[in-house]
């Protein structure tokens, strides 16, 4: 039980510290000291900085994820879905600018590992726009990587808000996040309509 | 040897260097070695790694950007020229997969000024895709519409070249092309476009 709560706090320690430092700057000190944890003890958690981080950052997105899976699942059509989550990943970054641009933007700068931690993240959202494929006329025979382009896409927007450090505008994004995610399947006439519909 | 081809050698080496082992990987004496040239003049060019870096990042951004300006004919329609210019850029980093890591996976750990670079290529990439909007039939179409397009292309590619298969990028040449098209032109016309594409290659 002990054990558990020291991981939890070292891993929540290793996100605000390499959120307010950089990836690069910050040191194993950094991490034990924000935890207020041992050296011993953190080596006996991981292996170094990199194994500790690549935790830490799955441990955000599981976060990040199941609130965007809650809010998801409370809608019925597929659009409003898609709506309700994406409305619920904004609130969610926008709640935690410097984490939100940690996730988004700044991940690479801890390398390749850390790069397919942040897609395999993004792609636990392939179901949610994967449904697309039932609600669309001929959603069928789209290609096989569609989720993953919409994925991209709204990524994308995203991180360009946060790279500009305008979290707080991301709620406002809503309407081309919701674009951006039905465009490949019901094309740009339609999608305007429901992103339209609802305002 | 003239001083700016010497310069210029340097900075290939960096780019294999980087793509090939990773930018935080690479030493100096890697990127000497691979020129080959000797500290003395690596070090009258460049302060440091990262100084070296961000000129070879530079080179690379130029000399991707003359390839597609050199295959896309400006008078040819938007839809000719986009699909053109997307697939100079796939062939290009297909056939040197150490460019291509360096260029897209590896510049994000080279410190913000890089990954700022890496932004502003993929800025200027993304305005020529601005002209699809004419497609649209007077249709309003988000402001950021080039944006989704761009990062539906590049989140595609980022996959296979985090996943080391840079060859495998042009087998995806026509999923690439669906997904830039498919924001402005809609899944059936951008369908059509795809099997177009598959079935020339």
């Amino acid at each position: 039980m002990i054990a558990r709560s020291q991981r939890e706090r070292l891993l929540e320690a290793a996100v605000r510290v390499v959120a307010e430092k950089g990836y690069g700057a910050a040191t194993v000190a950094d991490l034990t000291r924000e935890a207020g944890i041992s050296r011993t003890t953190f080596y006996a958690m991981f292996d170094d900085k990199e194994a500790c981080f690549l935790a830490a950052y799955d441990n955000v997105a599981e976060a990040l994820m199941r609130r965007v899976a809650k809010a998801y699942e409370g809608e019925e059509r597929w659009p409003d879905r898609a709506r309700a989550g994406l409305a619920a990943l904004l609130g969610a970054l926008a709640e935690e600018p410097a984490i939100a641009r940690l996730a988004l933007v700044d991940v690479g700068a801890a390398g390749p590992a850390a790069q397919r931690r942040y897609r395999a993240a993004l792609q636990r959202l392939t179901p949610l726009f994967e449904e697309g494929r039932d609600f669309a006329p001929g959603g069928r025979s789209l290609p096989a990587n569609t989720s993953r382009m919409a994925i991209g896409a709204v990524a994308g927007l995203i991180a360009d808000e946060l790279a500009e450090g305008r979290a707080e505008y991301l709620p406002g994004l809503l309407s081309d996040l919701l674009f951006a995610t039905l465009v490949p399947y019901i094309g740009p006439a339609a999608a305007t309509r429901e992103v339209g519909g609802n305002e | 040897m003239a001083s700016d081809s010497r310069r210029e050698l340097i900075l290939a080496a960096m780019i294999r260097v980087v793509g090939s082992k990773g930018y935080k990987e690479t030493s100096v004496a890697d990127v000497i070695d691979e020129a080959p040239t000797s500290r003395t003049t690596f070090y009258k060019y460049f302060d440091d790694k990262h100084d070296c870096f961000l000129a070879a990042y530079d080179m690379l951004v130029e000399q991707v950007f003359a390839e597609v300006l050199a295959n896309c004919d400006g008078n040819q329609p938007w839809l000719q020229r986009v699909e053109n210019g997307l697939s100079t850029i796939v062939k290009l980093f297909a056939l040197d997969p150490e460019l291509a890591r360096t260029a897209v996976v590896e510049v994000a750990a080279a410190g913000a000024d890089a990954r700022q670079r890496h932004w502003n290529a993929v800025a200027r990439f993304t305005a020529y895709l601005e002209d699809g909007r004419e497609l649209a039939d007077g249709r309003e179409l988000p402001e950021n519409i080039s944006l989704m397009s761009a990062g539906a292309v590049s989140g595609l590619g980022l996959d296979e070249l985090l996943a080391g298969r840079a060859a495998q990028l042009q087998a995806m040449l026509p999923d690439l092309l669906f997904a830039m098209l498919v924001p402005y032109i809609g899944p059936r016309a951008a369908a059509e476009e795809m099997r177009r594409v598959a079935a020339i290659r």
